[in-house]
């Protein structure tokens, strides 16, 4: 059994006047990929942004309650949320790499925090970023051109070469997928098997096949409720929860 | 007259509308056919049918009756025996003429002249008469015609479709023919005046004080006199002026403008946001004479006290109160559009680099303002053409004198203010001082297109775009 990374606590969210999340208390492994499932709107994508507090950036948004990393309180205003996002890094829905060169979008990470101060340092992280993501064979003659150039399945890749650039320890996933095609997507998939030796993975998913497929752990979210939570093949095969079990074999959502 | 008639044809036609679309729908239900459009098709085909040509028709008439009626006119006052000369001679008795037809001429009236009123207004009443009719024909005609292609179930929305296109064709090519006619005019001027002025005096000269071209017909003058005024007409300090000017302005304009700009797009409150941006959007709308005398009696006066009290000469007209007025004129120019392209930028852009741990500056800095840049760059554009085009402010505040000058202290002028110096009050029309305006307005001009295409093409290059 491995160790918990992250570990969630009473977590409240609130948009303006509307509660998003109702009490979530989810421990997240070190070293696996977690699913979380549920229909549209349920706050799968709200708890993952609570973590590398990317809800910072909505005015109206207010969190209460506790959110750990490895024992340390992340849901604190005297956190620097800059070295939060450093170790937590994130790969949104939508591909959405900067309009710079495919060079310029793996170095920027680094850059920001000091990383690789010279040349050949950066040449590297870039190299090995960008290998770990396995788009290195498909882009490392053509480094200058810009990263919107590429496909989607690319830019996705990309972004997530960008998410490893600055060596996280913990990497997020918004519905990696949705905007991309089942080759694309399989690819994917392969690589997050092979990201989950290194980082802790969340990843929010519509597809129960892909959860399966890649995960180990699995959270159902329900109207901003924390329903069921467990191993991905218990949760698929013999969830305790009649709700879960109407999601997962379609009845709902 | 013709606006009765415009009036009369366009209620005419619009009240078809309703024939058209009435009458399609019974003849769909007598012959049982399924009709090629919707009923209403068939009535804005009427409409159009009915109004445009006889609108045509009463452009074109209107654009050559006057002619007409003129050669007509000064025709049988020549064989009446009226003598002219030339030209002018003969406009000044069809002018002459027409008072009288008009009871406004108080000089003596010869039988000649009281011939022609007499056959004048006949001709008047002739043309105005077949004009109601020859109109009142075209409609009918037309009518007839769009009527029985109704009536045989044509495409109505096609052509419908073909003749708005048409319409959409004819008021883009009016202002293509507008602006073409307008740097012809430019042109031809300006080779009038550089056939006495060599283009290189011209363009190179440092000099610039066209009123000692007093002499009277520019095809008359001697080799003495062209030699007096070759240096009169000196490009140089006017650009110079112009581009001093516009620096000035951008200094002041750029860095506020586009500040203000990042602020509003980033970091202001929704409420400041509501409540700052149209204030700052009212700067646009002071009429410029308003920053002219803003500029002239409080800016001008209070450097030169601050000069005067640190020991420097400094002109009550200069350079840097014009320009700096004009650089707050423009802030709003610059602010409000790069705050709508920073805007525009896709938040996704944002949330990327902040997830890699950047600052909302650094976020700015290296991901919004690059992905924002060609339309900053528009902005800023938009504003240098504002400087270089601006006449009032310089008026009033920077002087008239073309002195060549780096020092923003002194007093110095704008192509623009020449123009208008050159142009305010009685001119000969055929002197090279005059003609020498349409040469500024021309270079100007060219200036300005240079300036614009290499814009362009730094945009190009630079931008990264994002979809």
């Amino acid at each position: 059994m491995s160790e918990v990374k992250i570990k969630s606590n009473n977590l409240n969210v609130f948009y303006g006047d509307k509660q998003a999340l109702f009490d979530v208390n989810l421990d997240l492994n070190e070293k696996e990929v977690t699913a979380l499932i549920g229909p549209s709107g349920c706050g799968k994508s709200t708890f993952i942004r609570c973590i590398n507090r990317m809800n910072d950036v909505i005015d109206i948004c207010k969190v209460t309650g506790n959110i750990e990393i490895d024992g340390v309180e992340i849901n604190d205003e005297n956190l620097d949320v800059v070295s939060l996002r450093e170790r937590v890094g994130m790969v949104f829905q939508k591909p959405n790499p900067f309009p710079k060169s495919i060079y310029d979008n793996i170095s920027y990470g680094p850059k920001i925090h000091g990383k690789g101060e010279t040349k050949s340092e950066l040449d590297e992280i870039v190299e090995r970023s960008l290998k770990k993501a396995a788009l290195w064979e498909e882009v490392k003659d053509r480094l200058d051109e810009p990263g919107t150039g590429l496909s989607g399945g690319q830019q996705q890749r990309l972004c997530i070469a960008r998410a490893i650039s600055v060596n996280p320890e913990v990497i997020l996933m918004d519905e990696p997928c949705s905007a991309l095609d089942p080759i694309a997507t399989a690819k994917i998939e392969e690589l997050i098997d092979e990201l989950k030796k290194t980082y802790t993975i969340v990843i929010v998913t519509h597809s129960m096949a892909q959860a399966v497929r890649v995960s180990q752990k699995t959270g159902f979210f329900h109207l901003g409720k924390l329903i069921e939570v467990g191993k991905t093949e218990k949760i698929f095969k013999n969830p305790d929860n009649k709700m879960t079990q109407d999601y997962i074999t379609g009845r709902f959502g | 007259m013709n606006f009765v008639l415009i009036f009369l044809i366009v209620i005419f036609s619009s009240s078809l509308f309703f024939y058209g679309k009435s009458k399609t729908k019974s003849i769909s239900i007598e012959r049982n056919i399924k009709l090629n459009a919707l009923p209403k098709f068939y009535g804005y085909y009427l409409v159009l049918w009915s109004s445009i040509p006889a609108l045509v028709f009463l452009l074109v008439w209107s654009l050559f009756e006057p002619v007409i009626i003129k050669s007509i006119i000064i025709e049988t006052a020549a064989n009446q025996g009226a003598i002219f000369n030339d030209k002018n001679e003969a406009n000044l008795i069809y002018e002459k003429i027409k008072a009288i037809h008009l009871g406004t001429y108080f000089g003596d009236i010869d039988t000649i002249l009281k011939e022609s009123a007499i056959s004048y207004s006949k001709f008047l009443n002739i043309f105005t008469n077949s004009k109601i009719v020859l109109i009142f024909v075209t409609i009918i005609a037309s009518v007839i015609f769009s009527l029985k292609k109704i009536k045989n179930n044509n495409k109505a929305r096609e052509d419908v479709e073909k003749i708005l296109k048409g319409l959409l064709f004819v008021s883009s090519l009016i202002a293509i023919l507008t602006t073409l006619g307008i740097i012809f005019s430019l042109l031809f001027e300006s080779i009038k005046f550089f056939s006495v002025i060599n283009i290189f005096d011209y363009l190179f000269g440092t000099n610039w004080s066209p009123q000692r071209a007093f002499i009277r017909d520019a095809s008359a003058i001697t080799a003495a006199e062209y030699d007096e005024l070759r240096d009169a007409f000196g490009f140089v300090p006017l650009i110079a002026g112009t581009s001093f000017i516009a620096f000035i302005a951008m200094f002041v304009a750029v860095p506020i403008g586009l500040f203000s700009g990042i602020y509003m797009a980033e970091y202001a409150s929704y409420k400041i946001r509501r409540i700052s941006k149209p204030i700052i959007e009212i700067l646009a709308g002071i009429p410029t004479v308003v920053y002219g005398f803003f500029a002239a009696l409080t800016v001008g006066p209070f450097f030169r006290q601050i000069g005067e009290s640190i020991g420097l000469t400094v002109s009550s007209e200069s350079a840097l109160a014009a320009g700096l007025i004009m650089g707050i004129m423009i802030i709003p120019y610059i602010s409000s559009l790069s705050d709508d392209v920073i805007n525009s930028v896709p938040q996704s852009l944002r949330d990327g680099s902040y997830a890699v741990g950047a600052t909302k500056s650094e976020t700015i800095k290296q991901v919004v303002i690059p992905a924002a840049l060609p339309g900053i760059i528009g902005s800023v554009l938009l504003a240098v053409s504002r400087a270089i085009g601006e006449t009032m402010i310089v008026v009033m505040a920077a002087g008239l004198a073309a002195n060549l000058t780096i020092n923003p202290l002194e007093s110095t002028t704008t192509i623009t203010t020449q123009i208008v110096m050159i142009l305010v009050g009685d001119q000969e029309f055929d002197s090279p001082k005059t003609q020498s305006a349409f040469a500024l307005g021309l270079t100007l001009f060219v200036a300005t297109l240079i300036l614009n295409y290499i814009a362009q093409r730094a945009v190009k290059k630079y931008r990264e775009k994002y979809d």
